[in-house]
């Protein structure tokens, strides 16, 4: 019916749709993240691709410089989130905080989260050497569907990253903390009126949307390579997901990760990797051209 | 501060750095530092002008810079161009791209112009070292080898003779910096201040947002094209790992050394840092380390950089 070439072809397709699926989950992680922070703090943060490569190193260290390869992943996310978490809520309180109160505090922070973002670049470089690092897969094998090839981790990996934004969606409706959350970002003034420790909230948010970038640092190195100048290219990519997205919607983000995954993938493949940036630049300027709120934002 | 002030500032800077040859003409090494500090004051300049004064977070400078020295570069060596006329065409180029890359960023806000200039600063990488990049003679990922240097009838600048290209270099720089600074001081660069600081009072006393934004973002991307040209035939090759990150942070020390939006602050501030990185030199990698601790550590503790700390008073005395 079909011709051997034809089939070939659809096999590709299938398998750059399943690469697409499981980075772009990961991207809808990273772009939860970073619409959280910005949503509620109005930070910005320019070093957030470094900590996506912080979660993937320190992942690297436990399991091959500390030797406790044993523990697999487990134990790496045992040991690696709760420590972005507290690295996340220190640099906020230390770096951001202080900046809070001056003027024009959204350009000072982005200036000051840049000059983080350099020197966790270069410190990584020195560290860790400038030969990119790999992880092991988090689960071996494949799981096979007539001629259709699944590889185990990029279902692990999907399942994973959505889980966890949908672990997050849970927290934010229905804690205490999450409601906090939601009214700071709604109004600072009226949240602390009635009691809610601010700077404890903004802290907090900054170090959970640490966690995440770093956890999907985690999974995601898994499939690329860790490498320690990629943190700013990261940390676009999380930004074009979230404004394509709308700054401020997760249901946005969720589709323009798997969108802008999808992209990726397809440029790669058609193109070669290193037209994904151009193609996904290109997307951005469109986006922000004709829909400056992006898809699912509220205007301003 | 007043124009009598910044032109005094500016003198005595450029007055020294021209002083500078008589002692130090015959060491190659520390000829090419005082002509990398005149370069860099020029860049610096140009971003205090877009980001201290008209307040547009452009993140896209370096990648003007770099534009600028290629578009020279692959004009003198492909087609032949003289270096004293692909100057002032890869001038008019970046300061047309300045134009294109302003036109959607003067409807966003903050965090997105810096995002989308950092954009064009992350895709111009690939497009240099990718087929687009080599179809054009960028050298892919090899980069520019072979740029002739500059020659004004019949006499060659290059760093053979250091000392009267020195001086090339100083008036070219000069030059721009005075531009600047009679921008700064003109009715444009009131008019910046008032749509930094009031976005709605400057455009009800009828001061076009549009139009003021668009001319920051020619003058400065023309001015940095320009003096990245010079850079590129000066230096004789050029690799797009000017795009790393390390140039970006030092440059940023600079403007935050001087004080970001107090004028001549970012000459100062480039001389400063260019020497100063040039001691750090023995710390090796670590140097860009120490680099990124510092743009930490000066947002945090010097906001307003070394002239901040001299004018302080006196802007206050003055909007007081």
């Amino acid at each position: 019916m079909f011709s051997e070439d034809t089939i070939l072809l659809f096999y590709e397709i299938t398998d750059v749709i399943i690469a697409g699926l499981s980075t772009g989950s990961v991207y809808a992680l990273m772009a939860v993240g970073m619409t959280l922070v910005y949503g509620v703090t109005k930070a910005f943060n320019f070093a957030y691709g470094d900590f996506f490569n912080m979660g993937g190193y320190l992942a690297w260290m436990i399991m091959f410089g500390l030797g406790l390869e044993f523990g697999g992943y487990p134990l790496v996310m045992i040991l690696v989130l709760p420590i972005l978490f507290i690295v996340g809520y220190a640099l906020e309180k230390l770096l951001v905080a202080p900046l809070r109160k001056r003027e024009d505090w959204e350009n000072k922070v982005m200036m000051m989260t840049l000059g983080l973002a350099l020197f966790l670049t270069s410190l990584y470089m020195v560290v860790f050497g400038v030969r990119m690092k790999s992880l092991p897969p988090i689960l071996e094998g494949t799981l096979e569907v007539g001629q259709l090839v699944f590889a185990y981790q990029d279902i692990m990996i999907f399942v994973m990253s959505i889980s966890s934004i949908l672990a997050l969606g849970w927290v934010l409706n229905n804690t205490r903390v999450g409601l906090a959350v939601r009214a700071v970002a709604q109004n600072p003034v009226g949240a602390t009126i009635v009691g809610i420790p601010k700077e404890k909230i903004f802290a907090t948010t900054f170090a959970i949307s640490t966690v995440m970038v770093g956890f999907g640092g985690i999974l995601l190195s898994q499939k690329w390579f860790i490498n320690p100048n990629s943190g700013g290219i990261i940390m676009v990519k999380a930004w074009v997901v979230t404004a394509l997205g709308g700054m401020g919607s997760i249901r946005g983000g969720l589709f323009a990760a798997f969108i802008i995954g999808m992209l990726e993938a397809f440029v790669g493949w058609f193109f070669g990797m290193s037209y994904s940036m151009i193609a996904l630049f290109g997307l951005l300027l469109a986006t922000l051209v004709f829909r400056p709120q992006g898809l699912m934002g509220k205007g301003e | 501060m007043r124009l009598k002030q910044m032109a005094i500032i500016i003198g005595v800077l450029y007055g020294i750095m021209a002083i500078l040859p008589v002692f130090v003409g015959d060491t190659r090494f520390i000829m090419n530092i005082l002509v990398m500090c005149l370069i860099w004051a020029v860049v610096a300049s140009c971003w205090d002008l877009i980001m201290g004064f008209a307040g547009i977070f452009s993140f896209g400078q370096v990648a003007f810079f770099v534009m600028g020295a290629y578009c020279s570069g692959i004009l003198a060596i492909e087609h032949g161009v003289p270096p004293v006329f692909a100057i002032p065409l890869a001038g008019v180029f970046t300061g047309a791209m300045g134009v294109l890359v302003g036109l959607p960023c003067l409807r966003l806000a903050g965090p997105y112009v810096a995002l989308v200039t950092f954009g064009v600063h992350m895709a111009l990488q690939p497009v240099l070292r990718g087929k687009i990049g080599l179809a054009m003679g960028s050298g892919g990922s090899v980069g520019l080898l072979t740029i002739p240097p500059v020659n004004i009838f019949g006499y060659t600048f290059s760093s053979a003779n250091m000392v009267p290209t020195f001086y090339l270099t100083l008036l070219l720089s000069l030059a721009c910096v005075l531009v600047i600074m009679f921008v700064i001081k003109s009715y444009w660069g009131v008019a910046f201040l008032a749509l930094k600081d009031s976005p709605d009072f400057a455009m009800s006393l009828g001061i076009s947002a549009f139009k003021y934004k668009l001319m920051v973002f020619a003058l400065t991307s023309f001015l940095t094209g320009i003096i990245g040209a010079y850079y590129g035939h000066f230096y004789g090759v050029l690799s797009f790992r000017m795009l790393d990150l390390d140039l970006f942070s030092i440059l940023m020390v600079m403007m935050l050394v001087g004080g970001l939006g107090h004028f001549p602050g970012a000459v100062f501030g480039a001389f400063i840092v260019v020497a100063g990185s040039e001691m750090m030199a023995p710390l090796g990698a670590y140097r860009a380390v120490v680099m990124g601790a510092l743009v930490v550590i000066l947002v945090l503790v010097l906001p307003n950089g070394v002239m901040g700390l001299f004018t302080g008073k006196q802007d206050r005395a003055e909007a007081g």
